[in-house]
């Protein structure tokens, strides 16, 4: 079961042609500001074009092609009990949260405050528990962490908390080297972990057509440590990319193919995803959207410009702007998850727990996420014909004013039809009035504090965590 | 009474050939700058504000009009007796030292750029001893920081702390933003300013300045 991906398209082909020519043209005549002089070498020794007095690199059409030509189109995003890998390019949609936001909502949905290590480590348990988050990406900002050891100890409350794979930003060369080293340590060995990565790393490009010196170590130490990375550009149309979608689009996807292809100059055959996350600025008054319809559509249409390539995609969708779990989420949620998802993109970050653009989480708006995301999956396997959910049997069985209720058909299948939400109301007037009135938010905000509160059995054995923190004194507790 | 109708319009509309030509014809028919600048390019702006202030004019068209005035105002600067008419006054502006996340501070720019300030911008992961090379080179009225990180707010204070070091801290005003960043912070580590986004940075550098 399974329905044919894309459900959406929102390029003809003819179009996504158009943007890759003009992207391509965009990497010939303008390029990318590369601030790296190793970098700049060796993509001059790999025969890109570059200039060391601007330090921009250009890519001719050539070029680009062998470059991109070594990029894996699949490989795998491993958990590290093997219940959660992330097939890539398998031609299924997997979801994952967003990270570095810097405040959170507390349980009641009303103050805010900063995020600290514990958010980390908390957000880490609640993914884990959470089925349809498919992976966990490192969620906030740990305040009051030291900057030595920062990556040490964020990623190891991620491992400390979740099986699933674990996705994070590195700020700088020796922060990745902090989480490779530790990732090594619980692997067995270098090699284990380079077999099975079960972590990644999320780097960014800044639009329009730069990256940065302390990006570029950070990649660069990923694609030759075996580490799946992306480069990912989030242009924002009208304000650091064209107005029109289709010119955000076109950079955006210059973006996109120069980071794929630096890291496969960096490291031929590197696991690198295509990376997007194009969003709009409200033009009445600068307001940034990452929720916006727009951004969903441009999203969508990512997907296909980077299937052009059969690269893996690594897409966003799941934003708001609302400042709370209010309707505005629910509903700028709901529409670009949905049109990411039926795009077809490998995976989509941003997906979970999310609000105010990208700077607070909440944990009740992850249990929500969820079950969004949960309806979306519904929606992506479609609906099954065959002569069994034809029924045409049980409709003889029942016959004219029959029912189905207790049908061998109906007890069959009623588990592998629907799909049953744990916050919905769905109880009619006068129990939902007897059980006090719950809603979405008070439903998940319940949910939520189990989950937090529950999550005591331990990931990670005593005897490893000893051993870990034997060999790293710097990591804290929370 | 002369008529600034066209020029109006035209700073109105953003249409900087326009208007740089209906300034030149009101100089070439002996306008008074005065009256010029007055009736002509303040009057205009003020409608603008006032647009925009209701919803009727979207920030672009808002920096187009103010961009527009800037240009007109070249061709009457050497008119104007020295002291008369200047920028609203000198900006340093950067991300601060290990941060890379810079759309903020470059909105900022921009918005700070069409109100009429003149702006030097240091680009991302600015070193403080850059910040201070840099005041003592222009001299800046105003110097702006922006951070998006826990690990770099602290590159804030430290900023602060070289500018006091280098005897300068007297001598400029500092404001600073970025997402995490709140007023109280801003009071904690000595800034004089914060704003939340870049059309507050404009009130607020006005403010700091005492230009209304």
């Amino acid at each position: 079961m399974g329905a044919f991906l894309p459900l959406y398209a929102p390029l003809t082909p003819e179009e996504v042609r158009q943007i890759d020519h003009t992207s391509r043209q965009v990497l010939e005549r303008v390029g990318v500001t590369v601030y790296e002089s190793s970098c700049l070498e060796t993509l001059d020794a790999a025969g890109a074009c570059v200039d060391y007095q601007t330090q921009r690199v250009r890519f001719d059409g050539d070029w680009l092609n062998a470059a991109l030509g070594s990029a894996p189109s699949q490989f795998v995003l491993y958990s590290r009990d093997g219940q959660n890998d992330i097939h890539l390019g398998d031609g299924k949609v997997y979801f994952t949260n967003g990270g570095r936001v810097f405040r959170i909502q507390d349980s009641q949905g009303r103050g805010y405050r900063y995020t600290m290590l514990r958010h980390v480590a908390r957000t880490a348990a609640l993914v884990n528990q959470l089925q349809h988050i498919n992976f966990y990406i490192v969620a906030c900002q740990a305040h009051a962490l030291k900057p030595e050891t920062y990556h040490l100890n964020d990623f190891y409350q991620a491992f400390k908390h979740t099986t699933k794979h674990v996705m994070g930003g590195c700020d700088d060369l020796d922060g990745v080297k902090q989480v490779w080293e530790l990732a090594s340590f619980i692997a067995g060995s270098e090699d284990n972990l380079r077999e099975k990565p079960f972590v990644s790393v999320i780097t960014n490009p800044v639009s329009p057509l730069t990256i940065e010196a302390k990006t570029l170590r950070v990649l660069r130490f990923c694609c030759t440590h075996g580490i799946p990375v992306t480069c990912a550009p989030a242009p924002i149309a009208g304000a650091t990319a064209p107005a029109t979608l289709g010119g955000t689009l076109v950079q955006m996807h210059a973006e996109a193919l120069a980071g794929v292809a630096i890291a496969q100059a960096l490291a031929p055959g590197a696991k690198v995803l295509y990376g997007a996350v194009p969003a709009t600025m409200d033009l009445r008054n600068m307001e940034f959207c990452l929720g916006s319809v727009e951004a969903a559509m441009m999203n969508a249409a990512a997907v296909q410009l980077a299937k052009l390539y059969n690269l893996p995609i690594y897409a966003s969708a799941g934003v708001t702007e609302a400042k709370k779990s209010d309707i505005q989420a629910g509903c700028e949620k709901t529409l670009s998850n949905l049109l990411v998802a039926m795009a077809g993109a490998d995976c989509i970050h941003l997906s979970a727990g999310i609000l105010d653009s990208g700077n607070t989480i909440s944990y009740a708006q992850y249990v929500i996420d969820n079950e969004i995301i949960g309806m979306v999956q519904r929606v992506l396997s479609g609906i099954k014909v065959d002569q069994d959910t034809l029924a045409l049997g049980a409709i003889q069985e029942a016959g004219p004013g029959g029912n189905y209720v207790v049908q061998d058909h109906t007890v069959k299948h009623m588990l592998d039809e629907f799909f049953y939400p744990a916050l919905c109301v769905r109880s009619n007037f006068d129990i939902w009035e007897a059980q006090g009135c719950p809603d979405m938010f008070t439903r998940a905000s319940d949910v939520a504090r189990q989950a937090v509160e529950g999550s005591s059995n331990p990931i990670l054995d005593a005897a490893l965590v000893h051993r870990i923190k034997t060999v790293f004194p710097g990591i804290e507790d929370v | 009474m002369r008529d600034f109708h066209l020029l109006a319009q035209a700073v109105m509309n953003g249409d900087i050939k326009a208007a740089v030509a209906q300034t030149q014809a009101a100089l070439d028919a002996g306008a008074d700058v005065q009256e010029l600048i007055d009736r002509g390019l303040i009057a205009a702006m003020d409608e603008v504000g006032e647009k925009f202030s209701k919803g009727l004019l979207f920030v672009p068209q808002m920096l187009r009009a103010a961009k527009t005035m800037q240009e007109c105002m070249k061709l009457l600067q050497p008119l104007i007796k020295e002291g008369e008419v200047t920028s609203k006054g000198k900006v340093l502006i950067g991300t601060v030292k290990g941060d890379l996340h810079d759309i903020g501070k470059n909105l900022v720019s921009m918005m700070l750029e069409g109100a009429g300030f003149a702006i030097t911008d240091l680009g991302v992961d600015v070193h403080p001893d850059k910040f201070v090379q840099k005041t003592q080179e222009i001299e800046p009225d105003i110097v702006a920081m922006s951070a998006l990180l826990s690990t770099t707010m602290p590159a804030m204070p430290a900023t602060i702390e070289a500018l006091t070091r280098a005897g300068l801290r007297d001598r400029v005003k500092v404001m600073i933003g970025g997402a995490p960043v709140t007023m109280k912070y801003a009071q904690e580590i000595n800034a004089d300013s914060y704003a939340p986004d870049a059309g507050s940075a404009v009130t607020e550098a006005k403010k700091l300045l005492g230009i209304d």
